[in-house]
């Protein structure tokens, strides 16, 4: 599989205040890749920087090959991106503006889609409408319908789904998973976890301008053991500690998150049960996630 | 450059389409710059000198103030951060600009002559300087407006910061009196600022000129679309966050 986006040792400041910190991975063509990561962590900047926004202070990227900011006129028609924050010609109908939009791709060379890009994301009912006088979800609706009409080969989405409400993130999902399996590549960013969870072949999550970690949904999220719950027993004081560590005590329950598989860690604290004759009441295993890991890196770093 | 030029006339339409929806830059643009031509005519006894002269006038408001309004206001609601990511380059959306100002001065430029024909009698005879004039005008004026949009910190202050800029050039441009009816310095002065040729120029539609004085008209022009686009260079941002 060829690699479709390319980032080396990325480095970005603003006046003295580094951003993004050398940062490494790749995107592979028709790959769904989400950037994950606190606030200020660096993924707008880097998405920016890709999208030939400016020049890197440090380190290399390319996209489709070509140099973001040195070959922008070819790339230009190849990718698309849906800005964390954009605005629009107000006075402009959406109708208005999703023609203007798809006129520039048609004088670009583009083939752009073919349906109606106000019905694919549902505002038709808002087609005549001023883009001023649209509620914020339905704005990011538009924003979405703007960047994907024109089909790009590459396509960053920073934050997309952000403002929207339950049915609209939905439907969006769709179309990213459509425009995936159609064999665009996909950069996404997104503080919904179950969003990256859903739609990434593979993730990285970055904190202050550095990526902690990174590999597949599965990858990433066995780093972060299962957890043991159950309701905290009246001889709670006799807890074993397992895997050498003791139970972590709160709101009524004891919980040992464990390295790894559950089964072992069971496995000792039946056996500790059994000997005492305590009932382990609302026992509960519960697989690792990815806020875990998340929380983790998140917390870590602090 | 295909590209370019298709992507220019698009946004042009556009920023047309809008000037129509939006009142005060509608009457910034087409009823200010008439009254104050009709001051003027009050103070001469030379309508046809006053009125061959007006395009210049006309493009300080068309071009220069109205596209600071537009490209600070674009640029602090990140509407220019957003075309700069989609399909157009930056010298598209620079030309559509000028496309669109240039729509709206040839409009007012015929307008004018209308007027000059039916209040002073006169008709111009020499299209040729006219064209050249206003076209490099335009250019010249555009680019100052994106440069000055970029010491332009909100919509607000674009009324504000170009003012300066407004008051040097109505009074010192030829507009009522002759250039070699000034006093010397403020001839010399006048002669240098970019609204004087595009006066003269437009002048010489009407009463001739020689070639060599519009080849100096011309090259000042010229001049001027180096220096401004020089100043775009230096000044004009494209995103309010990075500064
Ligand atoms: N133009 C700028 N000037 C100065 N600092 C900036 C600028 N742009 C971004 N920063 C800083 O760079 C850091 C990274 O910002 P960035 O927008 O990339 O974060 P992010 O990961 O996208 O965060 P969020 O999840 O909040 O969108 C932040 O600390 C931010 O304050
Ligand atoms: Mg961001």
């Amino acid at each position: 599989m060829t690699t479709a986006i390319d980032v080396t040792g990325l480095r970005q400041s603003y006046g003295d205040f580094e951003a993004v910190r050398g940062i490494t991975f790749d995107v592979r063509q028709g790959e769904l890749f989400a950037l994950l990561g606190t606030n200020g962590a660096g993924k707008t900047t880097t998405m920016e920087v890709l999208a030939g926004y400016s020049r890197p202070s440090g380190g290399s990227v390319r996209v489709l090959g070509l140099d973001p900011v040195k070959a922008r006129r070819q790339l230009r028609p190849r990718m698309s991106i849906m800005l964390q924050e954009a605005g629009f010609l107000g006075d402009l109908t959406v109708a208005e503006t999703v023609e203007l939009w798809r006129g520039m791709a048609k004088d670009a060379g583009r083939e752009p889609l073919t349906g109606n890009p106000i019905e694919l994301v549902e505002l038709t009912s808002k087609a005549k409408v001023k883009v001023k006088q649209l509620s914020g979800g339905q704005k990011r609706r538009l924003d979405l319908a703007l960047a994907i009409l024109s089909l790009p080969e590459v396509l960053f989405l920073d934050e997309p789904t952000t403002g929207m409400d339950p049915e609209a993130r939905q439907r969006t999902w769709e179309i990213v998973r459509s425009l995936r399996e159609a064999g665009t590549t996909i950069l996404l960013t997104t503080h919904y976890l179950e969003e990256a969870e859903r739609l990434a072949d593979r993730l990285a999550i970055m904190h202050e301008g550095v990526i902690r970690i990174a590999g597949t949904v599965d990858e990433v999220v066995a780093t972060s053991g299962d957890q043991l719950s159950f309701r905290l027993p009246e001889r709670h004081e006799l807890l074993p500690a397992i895997e050498d560590r003791p139970p972590s005590i709160a709101g009524g329950r004891a919980a040992y998150k464990v390295y790894g598989s559950a089964h072992g860690a069971m496995r000792e604290l039946l056996d500790w049960a059994d000997k005492y004759q305590v009932d382990l009441e609302r026992l509960e295993v519960r697989p690792g996630t990815l806020d875990d890991v998340f929380l983790r890196v998140a917390k870590e770093a602090k | 450059m295909k590209t370019d030029a298709l992507h220019a006339v698009r946004l042009a339409r556009t920023d047309l389409k809008l000037l129509g929806r939006n009142y005060v830059a509608l009457f910034n643009v087409m009823v200010l710059p008439l009254l104050f031509g009709f001051l003027y005519l009050q103070m001469t006894e030379d309508p046809t000198f006053v009125l061959s002269g007006m395009p210049g006038i006309l493009l300080i408001f068309t071009a220069f103030l109205n596209l600071v309004n537009t490209f600070t206001a674009r640029r602090e609601e990140l509407v220019l951060k957003r075309l700069r990511g989609g399909q157009s380059s930056a010298a598209a959306i620079f030309g559509g600009a000028g496309l669109g100002a240039l729509a709206v001065f040839v409009f007012q430029v015929v307008l004018l002559i209308v007027l000059t024909n039916r209040y002073a009698g006169a008709l111009p005879t020499n299209p040729v300087p006219m064209i050249v004039g206003g076209l490099l005008g335009v250019a010249v004026f555009a680019l100052l407006a994106a440069a000055f949009s970029g010491i332009t910190p909100s919509a607000e202050m674009a009324q504000l910061t170009p003012m300066p800029v407004l008051i040097v050039l109505m009074f010192a441009a030829p507009l009522a009196w002759p250039l070699d009816q000034m006093p010397a310095a403020l001839e010399i002065v006048s002669r240098v600022l970019p609204v004087t040729p595009v006066m003269e120029l437009m002048r010489a539609g009407y009463y001739g000129a020689s070639l060599g004085e519009m080849s100096v008209y011309v090259a000042t022009l010229l001049g001027w679309v180096a220096v401004s686009a020089l100043l775009v260079k230096l000044f004009f941002r494209w995103d309010p966050r990075h500064n």
